[in-house]
C-alpha cells in the first residue's frame, strides 16, 4: 500500500502533462518568445521533465512538437484538475492513460507565459533533433582511447631499440674476442678467484665474532618481538576495513561533489543511536530523475540496482511490489555488542562532526573504516572533548560542574562520567 | 538500638539444619571440584603426559587459527521503504489492552518486546502484573500453531472455512445445538460477533465458562438485590477490610486494582497522614493477601462458614443457628472483627473468596449491615471481568453428553484440563460432530477437536475490551500476524456470513456507533484520539441504595450442611485449592518467566505442592519435598508436601494450574492438576475437599528459593513497628528512635563525588505486597534468563530482583517476641500457626562503599559519578569473589549461555524467541557476574533525551522497570542531588532505614519500615 501511494505521489505531478500532449489537433502554434521560455521551463518545469527523457513526467520535446491543439495545452499547464474535474473527454483520456495522477497545477502561469514555454520547447526540440546527440557521432570515435598507429609507432619505437642493444652487443663481444687473442683473458680470471675467496673469509670472520652475532640476533628479536607484538595489539581491529558492497555508492560524488548533507540520507544519525543506512525510497527522491551517471546518456549499473531492489520500471515509471528483494549491505563499522553507542548523543548533543570517527567520507569512492574503533580511541576522545554547554538547558541544573566550570576548569566528557564503564557497557 | 527480633526465610532457616548452615556458609552452592582435580586421581589419573601435550597444542592452534578469522560479514538491511513512524533504535509506544487494562506496548523495529502499565489506566495506574508483564513472551513462543489444523493435520483457511460452513448448516438443519463456549469475554466487539453468529444459526448459545469461576457472588447478588452482577469493589474507600479467604492482592477477581486501592490506605502518604486501614484474614493456606494481613487466622475450610455466620450474629446482634465455631482463636477474632467492622460503618468490607452462593449470601447480609453498599462496594458500576456461569457449563456438558450438541466451539476455553470432571467433556466431545478450537498453541482442549482455527496473539489483535462498566479499552495491533493464524472473532464473521467481512471494520464500527461517544469522541479523529489515549470512560452511575431482606435461615442452613460435609474424618485432611498469583489457572503455563517466577508465598518454582501446617508434618513424620498421595473425589495424584508456616492444622492447600499435559515444553509435565478436586455442589463450583493422603516413601525435592541468597545471622534487615508505635513516633523500629549510633562511614573510604546525578531508590516496605511482578518486568527489561527447575535447584536462579520473604513470630505485643537470643530453642510448633510476614524487594544496593567493587581482581565492577555500581561484563574474568564479599547477596553468576545451550531449550534457546530481547541491554555469556543495573540503559536513555531537547531531566522522567509495573507504587526512584524530588522526599520519610546499616557501605536503596496495624490489646 505505501509503495503504491508513494508511486502515486511521485507521479502525480507529471503524467498528466504527457496527456495533453497525445492529443493531436490543428498545427496552431502559438507564438512567444523562446528566451523567455526558457527561463520559465528552466524555473517551472525542469523538476518533473526533461526534453529528451522521461522522468518524472514525461519527455516534452517530441509531446509539445506533435500536440497542435495549443488551447488544449495552455489550459491544461496552468490548471489540468479543473479541466479534468469539468469532464473535459481529452483531459480525462489522458488522465486514466496515466494512472489518475495529477500534475501541479500553475494558475499563475499566464497564457502569454504558457506560449513562451511551447515555443522554447519547440525551438529546443528542433535544435537537439537537428543535432545529433552527443555519444553517437563521429566524435565518440576520436575519443575512443589511443589510435592504432600510435601503438604501431610505439611497437616500432620498441623494435627499433631491441635492434640498436642486439648490434651493440655484437660489437661489445667481437672486442671481447679480440681482446682475448691478446692473453688478457688469463690476468682476468685470477683476479676474480682471488676476491671470492676473500669474501668468504670475511664472512666467516664475522659468523666468529661473537658481539657482531650477538647484536644481530638482539636486533632480529627486537624486530619479531615488535612485529608480533603490534600484530596481536591489531587482532580483530579492522581500520581500513573495505568490503565489497552490493552497490558501489561514491560518497566522493554524493557528500563531496555534490555536497549533500549526511543527515540527508542517515537521518536516524542525528535521533537515535543508529546512523541508519537509507531506505530506498530516500535514494528514489533523487534517482527517480536520475538515472544515469553524472554527464552520461547511459543507464548507469549501480543506479539500476536501486530500481531492481525496488521493482521499479523506469520506462513505465512503475513499481512492482513483488520484485521488491533488500539490498544486503555490508556492515563495514561493527562494534561489538557489548558496547552501547548511541550516534545522537554524539552527532545532535556533542555537534561531533562525522567526519571525526568516519573520516573524509566525502572524499571515499567507498567507505572503509577509518578509526579502529578500539575502546583507547574512544577515551582518549572522551578524555580531550569539552562538554559543549552552550545553549543546552540540559546542564542548567548540574550545580556542582558550574562550579567547576567557575573555577576555570575545562569540564571534559570524562569529567562528566564519559569514561566510565557503566555509560557504554550495559 | 536494633531490633533483635528474629525474622527467618524457612524453617530450616530457623531450626538451622545442617544442610542449611552448611549451604548458607557459602555462597555457591556447588563448589568447583579444583580439590578434587588437584588431590585425587585428578592429575594421577589417565591424563598422560602425552595427551596434555595434544590437548594443549591442539588448544593453542584452534585458539590461533580462530584468531586469525577475517572481518566477520554482518550485513545490514535497511527498509526498502521506511514507514515514517519507525525509525530503527528508538522505541515506539502503542496502547493497548490487556485483560480489561489499558497497557503500552514497547516495540523496536516493529516487534513488541515489553509491556508496561497505561499511566492513565483507571484499574492499575500504571501498574501491570507478571501475568500481563509476561504476556509479550507468549507472542514468540515457538510453539504457537502456525496454521489451521484439521483432524491434527495441516490444512489451508480455504479447506477449514468451507468445511467448517458446510457442517454448521447440515447441523442446522439437523436441529441439535451449537455452543459457543469461551471464558469470560468481556470485549463489547467479540460479544457484538457471537450476538451475530447467535443471529445466524439461532441453534448456537454462547456460554461463558471459567475455569476459576465467580459463580457464587453473581448468583448471590441475584438472590439478595435481583442484580446478576460482579460487584466493584473499592478497598481504598474501606478503613477495615475482612476478607474470609479471598486472595484480592493476588489472584481475586481484579488483583492489580485491588493493592493499588488497598495500599492507597497504607502507604507512606496514608501514614504520614495518621491513616491506616486494618485487614484481617482468614483463610486456610497462606495466600499473598494474608501474609500482608494485620491479623491473619488459619481456620479449616469446615470452620469459614461457622466463622461468617458468628461474624454475621455478632454484628446483627440476632442468633442465627449455625455450627459452633470451635475454633477459639478464630472465635475471639471474629468477636474482635465485628466490633472494629461496626465501629466503621459505612467504610467497612468484607469479602469471601468462596464460590458457594449461600456463603456470599451471608457476605452480603453482613455487608449490607455495614453499609457497604454504595461505598466500599459498588453495584451499580459492576465488574465484567467474570461472567461464567457454571450450572450453564455443566447442563453444556450434559446436553453434549446426551448427544444433542452437534457442534461446539472453544475460545480461550481449555474445559478438557480445567472442568473437574474432563473425562466427561472428553466423552461428550465424541458425540459432537463439529468441534472447533481458537486456541492458539494446541492444548488439551483442542488436541480432541476436529478443526483448530489458531487465535491471533492479542499483540497481533484489534479489539477492545470492557473490565468494569463503562471502561472501555481498545486494543490494537502491535506487529503483523507471525504465523498464518485468524482472529478468531474474523473466523466467526466468516461462518456466519457477517455483513462486515472484516474484523476490523466491525470494531470500528462499532467504536463508531456505540462507544466512542461515550467519551466525548467521535469520527475518524475521535478514532484517531483512542487510539493514542486507550480508552473512554463513561461518568460512573450513581450508586443506588440496596436494602437486603433476605430470611437468612435456610442460608444458614445451607452453609452448616456444607462444613459438615467440609469436616474431614479421622485421619483425614481437608484440602483447600487455590490460584498461584505466577501461573493462575494454567492458562500461561508455558511461559517460562511465569513459570520461574517464586510463588510470593512459598518460594517454590515450577511445581506445584501440598502446602501443610508444620505441625502436621512433624506429626505425621513428613520432611519437605516427601512425596504424598493425595485422594480426594474420586481423584488421585501425589505430590511434594511442604512445610508451610500459617498453614491452618488439619489443612492442605494446592494450587491449580499445574500439571497441564497439552501443552509446550515449558509447562508440560510441571506439577500436578489439581483442579479435578473441584466439585460441583449447588450448582457451583466448589474449592474445597476432604481428602486422604498417604506417604508414597519417595522425596521429590522441590526448587525453592526461599533460603537462597540469605542474610544470615544479621538483625538489621526488616524494621518494623506497629501502627499505634508509629503514631507516638513515626521512626519507631528503624533503630533511630532511641540513641541510633551514628555511622561514619566515610571514615576509612574516600567520599565519591556525584556532581551530576545521585541515583537512589525508595522501597516502601509497606506499600508493597510481594506479588512479584516487578521480578518479570526485570526479566523482560534486562534479558534476565530463565535457567529452569534443575538448576533453581542448585540455586543458581538470575533474577536481579527477588522478593525476599521473612517470617517472624506474633510477639503477642509483649517487647521483644521471640528473639533469636532467646525462645527459640523451646519453641514449640504451635507458634508456628501464627506467623506474620514481611515482603522485602532486594536488589542490588548500589552502595557507596561497596564491598564488590574492592574485592573485584580486574575492576570489573566499579563505581560511578552518579552513586551506581557498574558491571563491565566484559571485563569480568568471573572469580566470584564480588558475589562471595557482597552483604545483600544480590550478584549472579551466568553458568551458562543460556541463550545457546540445548539444556535451555524452553527458553532463548531460539532464534524466534530471542526476538523478545530489549536491543539495548546486552547479553551476558558464560562465566561473569551480572546483577542489576539500575536500569542504566533507562537513565541513559533519559538523560539523552532532556539533551536533545534542551532541557533538564525532570524528575520522575526516568522509571526503573520494577518502579514503572509497580500497582503498589512500592518503589521510587531518582535523583537524590535535587531535594525537591520524589526520591529525596521519600527517603526523608521517618521510617526510612538501610539495610546493614552498620557495615558502613552506605547503601543507594532505603527501605521504609513495615508497619502493621495491630492494637496492643488483641492478637
Amino acid at each position: 500500500m505505501r509503495s503504491f501511494s508513494l508511486i502515486f505521489k511521485q507521479f502525480s505531478r507529471s503524467v498528466l502533462l504527457i496527456a495533453c500532449f497525445a492529443f493531436v489537433g490543428t498545427y496552431a502554434y502559438a507564438q512567444g518568445d523562446a528566451v523567455k521560455g526558457e527561463a520559465l521551463f528552466k524555473a517551472k518545469c525542469t523538476a518533473c521533465h526533461k526534453l529528451d527523457q522521461q522522468v518524472v513526467g514525461p519527455a516534452l520535446g517530441k509531446l509539445i512538437t506533435d500536440e497542435t491543439d495549443d488551447k488544449f495545452l495552455t489550459k491544461w499547464i496552468q490548471n489540468n484538475q479543473a479541466l479534468i474535474a469539468a469532464k473535459n473527454p481529452k483531459a480525462v483520456t489522458v488522465f486514466n492513460q496515466f494512472n489518475q495522477a495529477n500534475m501541479t497545477v500553475f494558475a499563475d502561469l499566464t497564457d502569454g507565459d504558457v506560449a513562451n514555454i511551447l515555443t522554447y520547447v519547440r525551438t529546443e526540440w528542433k535544435k537537439m533533433s537537428a543535432t545529433p546527440a552527443p555519444g553517437t557521432g563521429p566524435a565518440v570515435v576520436v575519443d575512443k582511447g589511443p589510435s592504432k598507429i600510435i601503438i604501431l609507432s610505439l611497437l616500432g619505437v620498441i623494435v627499433l631499440a631491441f635492434i640498436v642493444i642486439l648490434v651493440l652487443n655484437r660489437v661489445i663481444t667481437t672486442l671481447e674476442r679480440l681482446l682475448a687473442k691478446n692473453n688478457v683473458t688469463i690476468l682476468e680470471e685470477e683476479a676474480v678467484a682471488g676476491e671470492s675467496v676473500d669474501r668468504l673469509a670475511f664472512l666467516k670472520k664475522l659468523a666468529k665474532n661473537k658481539k657482531f652475532v650477538f647484536f644481530v640476533l638482539l636486533c632480529g628479536t627486537i624486530f619479531l618481538g615488535v612485529y608480533t607484538f603490534i600484530g596481536l595489539w591489531t587482532t580483530n581491529l579492522h581500520q581500513g576495513y573495505q568490503p565489497v558492497q552490493p552497490i558501489k555508492f561514491p560518497h566522493d560524488l554524493h557528500a563531496g561533489a555534490m555536497k549533500i548533507d549526511c543527515q540527508y540520507c542517515h537521518s536516524g544519525a542525528y535521533k537515535s543511536k543508529n546512523a541508519t543506512i537509507p531506505s530506498l525510497n530516500v535514494c528514489m527522491n533523487c534517482h527517480k530523475v536520475i538515472s544515469s551517471a553524472f554527464g552520461s546518456k547511459t543507464a548507469s549499473v549501480e543506479i539500476h540496482k536501486i530500481y531492481d531492489a525496488l521493482g521499479f520500471d523506469p520506462a513505465t515509471q512503475k513499481y512492482d511490489t513483488t520484485k521488491a528483494h533488500p539490498v544486503q549491505w555490508i556492515r563495514i563499522h561493527n562494534l561489538p555488542d557489548l558496547a552501547y553507542f548511541n550516534h545522537s548523543q554524539h552527532v545532535k548533543v556533542g555537534k561531533i562532526k562525522c567526519q571525526t570517527c568516519h573520516g573524509p567520507v566525502q572524499e571515499m569512492k567507498e567507505v572503509y573504516q577509518y578509526s579502529p574503533l578500539t575502546m583507547k580511541w574512544c577515551i582518549q576522545c572522551h578524555k580531550r572533548t569539552n562538554v559543549d554547554f552552550k545553549d543546552n538547558a540540559y546542564y542548567a541544573n548540574l550545580q556542582q560542574v558550574h562550579d567547576l566550570l567557575k573555577d576555570g576548569k575545562q569540564v571534559t566528557a570524562s569529567l562528566m562520567g564519559g569514561i566510565e564503564c557503566g555509560k557504554c557497557h550495559y | 538500638m536494633d531490633s533483635n527480633k528474629k525474622y527467618w526465610k524457612g524453617l530450616e532457616e530457623l531450626n538451622k539444619t545442617p544442610e542449611f548452615v552448611e549451604l548458607n556458609k557459602n555462597e555457591f552452592a556447588e563448589p568447583i571440584p579444583i580439590e578434587d582435580i588437584l588431590t585425587g586421581g585428578g592429575l594421577t589419573g589417565r591424563t598422560p603426559r602425552r595427551d596434555f601435550l595434544k590437548a594443549l597444542g591442539f588448544g593453542v592452534g584452534a585458539v590461533t587459527l580462530a584468531a586469525c578469522q577475517p572481518v566477520p560479514v554482518h550485513k545490514s538491511l535497511p527498509y526498502l521503504i521506511k514507514p515514517e513512524e519507525v525509525t530503527p533504535g528508538i522505541p515506539n509506544y502503542y496502547v493497548s489492552t490487556y485483560d480489561g487494562q489499558a497497557i503500552l506496548v514497547k516495540t523496536r523495529e516493529g516487534r513488541p518486546i515489553k509491556i508496561e502499565g497505561h499511566p492513565n489506566d483507571i484499574l492499575a495506574k500504571g501498574g501491570a502484573s507478571a501475568q500481563a508483564q509476561a504476556s509479550v513472551l507468549d507472542l514468540y513462543d515457538v510453539n504457537r500453531l502456525q496454521g489451521p489444523l484439521k483432524d491434527g493435520s495441516q490444512t489451508g483457511w480455504a479447506q477449514v472455512d468451507d468445511f467448517v460452513v458446510r457442517e454448521l448448516l447440515a447441523i442446522q438443519a439437523s436441529g441439535k445445538k451449537i455452543a459457543i463456549v469461551s471464558s469470560t469475554v468481556t470485549s463489547p466487539s467479540t460479544l457484538g460477533v457471537i450476538a451475530d453468529f447467535v443471529k445466524q444459526f439461532p441453534a448456537a448459545k454462547h456460554i461463558n465458562y471459567d475455569a476459576v469461576s465467580y459463580t457464587g457472588i453473581i448468583q448471590a447478588n441475584q438472590n439478595s438485590f435481583g442484580k446478576a452482577v460482579l460487584p466493584h469493589y473499592n478497598f481504598d474507600k474501606a478503613d477495615i477490610i475482612v476478607s474470609f479467604a479471598a486472595d484480592f492482592l493476588g489472584t481475586w477477581i481484579s488483583p492489580e486494582e485491588f493493592t493499588r486501592q488497598y495500599v492507597s490506605n497504607r502507604n507512606n502518604k496514608s501514614l504520614e497522614s495518621k491513616k491506616m486501614s486494618r485487614h484481617i484474614q482468614f483463610e486456610t493456606g497462606m495466600s499473598l493477601t494474608g501474609s500482608n494481613a494485620d491479623v491473619r487466622i488459619p481456620i479449616k475450610p469446615s470452620e469459614e462458614g461457622a466463622a461468617l455466620i458468628a461474624l454475621y450474629n455478632a454484628i446483627s446482634g440476632s442468633s442465627l443457628a449455625g455450627k459452633a465455631l470451635s475454633n477459639k482463636v478464630a472465635q475471639n477474632a471474629v468477636t474482635i472483627a465485628a466490633k472494629e467492622l461496626l465501629a466503621a460503618k459505612g467504610k467497612a468490607l468484607v469479602v469471601a473468596g468462596s464460590n458457594d452462593v449461600a456463603t456470599q449470601i451471608l457476605v452480603n447480609a453482613i455487608n449490607s449491615l455495614l453499609g457497604s453498599y454504595g461505598t466500599t462496594i459498588d453495584l451499580d458500576n459492576p465488574s465484567l471481568q467474570y461472567a461464567g456461569n457454571d450450572a450453564e457449563f455443566v447442563e453444556f456438558v450434559n446436553e453434549m453428553k446426551s448427544g444433542a450438541v452437534g457442534a461446539v466451539f472453544f475460545l480461550n476455553a481449555n474445559p478438557a484440563y480445567d472442568y473437574y470432571n474432563s473425562k466427561d467433556i472428553a466423552d461428550g466431545l465424541k458425540k459432537v460432530r463439529l468441534k472447533v478450537s481458537f486456541a492458539t498453541s494446541t492444548d488439551e482442549t483442542s488436541s480432541l477437536c476436529n478443526v483448530v482455527a489458531p487465535n491471533h496473539h492479542y499483540l497481533e489483535s484489534w479489539g477492545d475490551d470492557n473490565a468494569i462498566s463503562g471502561y472501555y479499552t481498545v486494543m490494537q495491533p502491535t506487529i503483523n500476524p507471525v504465523y498464518d493464524t485468524r482472529q478468531a472473532e474474523q473466523s466467526l464473521m466468516k461462518w456466519s456470513d457477517n455483513p462486515a467481512k472484516e474484523y476490523y471494520r466491525y470494531v470500528r464500527d462499532n467504536w463508531d456507533k456505540n462507544l466512542l461517544a461515550k467519551g466525548g469522541l467521535s469520527g475518524q479523529s475521535g478514532w484517531e484520539t483512542l487510539l493514542q489515549t486507550g480508552f473512554v470512560k463513561e461518568t460512573p452511575k450513581a450508586g443506588g441504595s440496596y436494602a437486603f431482606n433476605m430470611s437468612l435461615s435456610a442460608v444458614a442452613q445451607t452453609i452448616s450442611d456444607h462444613s459438615t460435609e467440609l469436616t474431614a474424618a479421622d485421619g483425614k485432611t481437608e484440602m483447600s485449592l487455590y490460584q498461584s498469583p505466577a501461573i493462575r489457572d494454567g492458562k500461561r503455563a508455558n511461559n517460562p518467566w511465569l513459570q520461574e517466577l517464586p510463588d510470593p508465598v512459598s518460594k517454590v518454582t515450577w511445581d506445584n505442592f501440598a502446602a501443610m501446617a508444620p505441625a502436621d508434618m512433624k506429626a505425621k513424620g513428613l520432611q519437605d519435598g516427601d512425596a504424598v498421595k493425595i485422594v480426594a473425589n474420586g481423584y488421585t495424584i501425589s505430590l511434594p508436601v511442604l512445610s508451610q508456616p500459617g498453614q491452618a492444622r488439619g489443612t492442605i492447600s494446592v494450587a491449580v494450574g499445574y500439571g497441564r499435559t497439552v501443552v509446550g515444553p515449558v509447562g508440560i509435565n510441571v506439577g500436578k492438576n489439581a483442579f479435578p478436586f473441584y466439585s460441583l455442589r449447588n450448582k457451583t463450583f466448589q474449592t474445597s475437599a476432604v481428602a486422604t493422603l498417604t506417604s508414597v516413601g519417595e522425596n521429590w525435592p522441590l526448587a525453592q528459593t526461599q533460603t537462597h541468597h540469605s542474610i544470615e545471622g544479621r538483625n538489621s534487615i526488616i524494621k518494623e513497628a506497629s501502627f499505634t508505635q508509629y503514631l507516638k513516633n513515626p521512626a519507631s523500629g528503624t533503630g533511630k528512635e532511641e540513641g541510633h549510633k551514628e555511622y561514619k562511614p566515610d571514615l576509612f573510604w574516600q567520599k565519591h563525588d556525584n556532581p551530576t546525578y545521585d541515583w537512589v531508590m525508595a522501597i516502601d516496605l509497606n506499600a508493597c505486597t510481594g506479588c512479584g511482578a516487578c521480578v518479570v518486568a526485570c526479566s523482560a527489561e534486562n534479558n534476565v534468563p530463565v535457567v529452569g527447575k534443575d538448576e533453581v535447584g542448585r540455586r543458581r536462579e538470575m533474577h536481579w530482583i527477588r522478593i525476599d520473604r521473612y517470617y517472624s513470630f506474633d510477639d503477642n505485643g509483649t517487647e521483644g517476641g521471640v528473639t533469636r537470643e532467646h525462645a527459640i530453642a523451646d519453641l514449640n510448633v504451635d507458634q508456628l500457626d501464627h506467623v506474620k510476614v514481611v515482603y522485602q524487594p532486594m536488589l542490588c544496593q548500589h552502595c557507596e562503599h561497596a564491598p564488590c567493587e574492592t574485592v573485584c581482581p580486574v575492576l570489573a565492577t566499579v563505581h560511578s559519578s552518579e552513586g551506581l555500581n557498574h558491571m563491565a561484563y566484559n571485563r569480568c574474568v568471573g572469580t566470584r569473589y564480588c558475589a562471595n564479599n557482597c552483604p545483600y547477596k544480590v550478584r549472579r553468576f551466568n553458568w551458562f549461555n543460556y541463550w545457546n545451550d540445548s539444556r535451555f531449550d524452553n527458553y532463548l534457546n531460539n532464534e524466534h524467541t530471542q526476538l523478545v530481547l530489549n536491543p539495548d541491554v546486552v547479553t551476558r555469556f558464560r562465566g561473569v557476574m551480572e546483577k542489576c543495573s539500575m536500569c542504566i540503559q533507562r537513565i541513559q536513555a533519559g538523560k539523552l533525551k532532556a539533551k536533545i531537547e534542551k532541557r533538564p531531566l525532570k524528575d520522575g522522567e526516568v522509571k526503573m522497570a520494577c518502579q514503572q509495573t509497580c500497582s503498589a507504587n512500592a518503589i521510587v526512584f531518582g535523583n537524590a542531588n535535587d531535594p525537591e524530588s520524589e526520591v529525596s522526599k521519600a527517603l526523608a520519610s521517618e521510617r526510612t532505614y538501610y539495610v546493614l546499616e552498620e557495615l558502613n557501605v552506605k547503601p543507594g536503596v532505603g527501605y521504609q519500615t513495615k508497619i502493621r496495624n495491630i492494637s496492643e490489646t488483641e492478637a
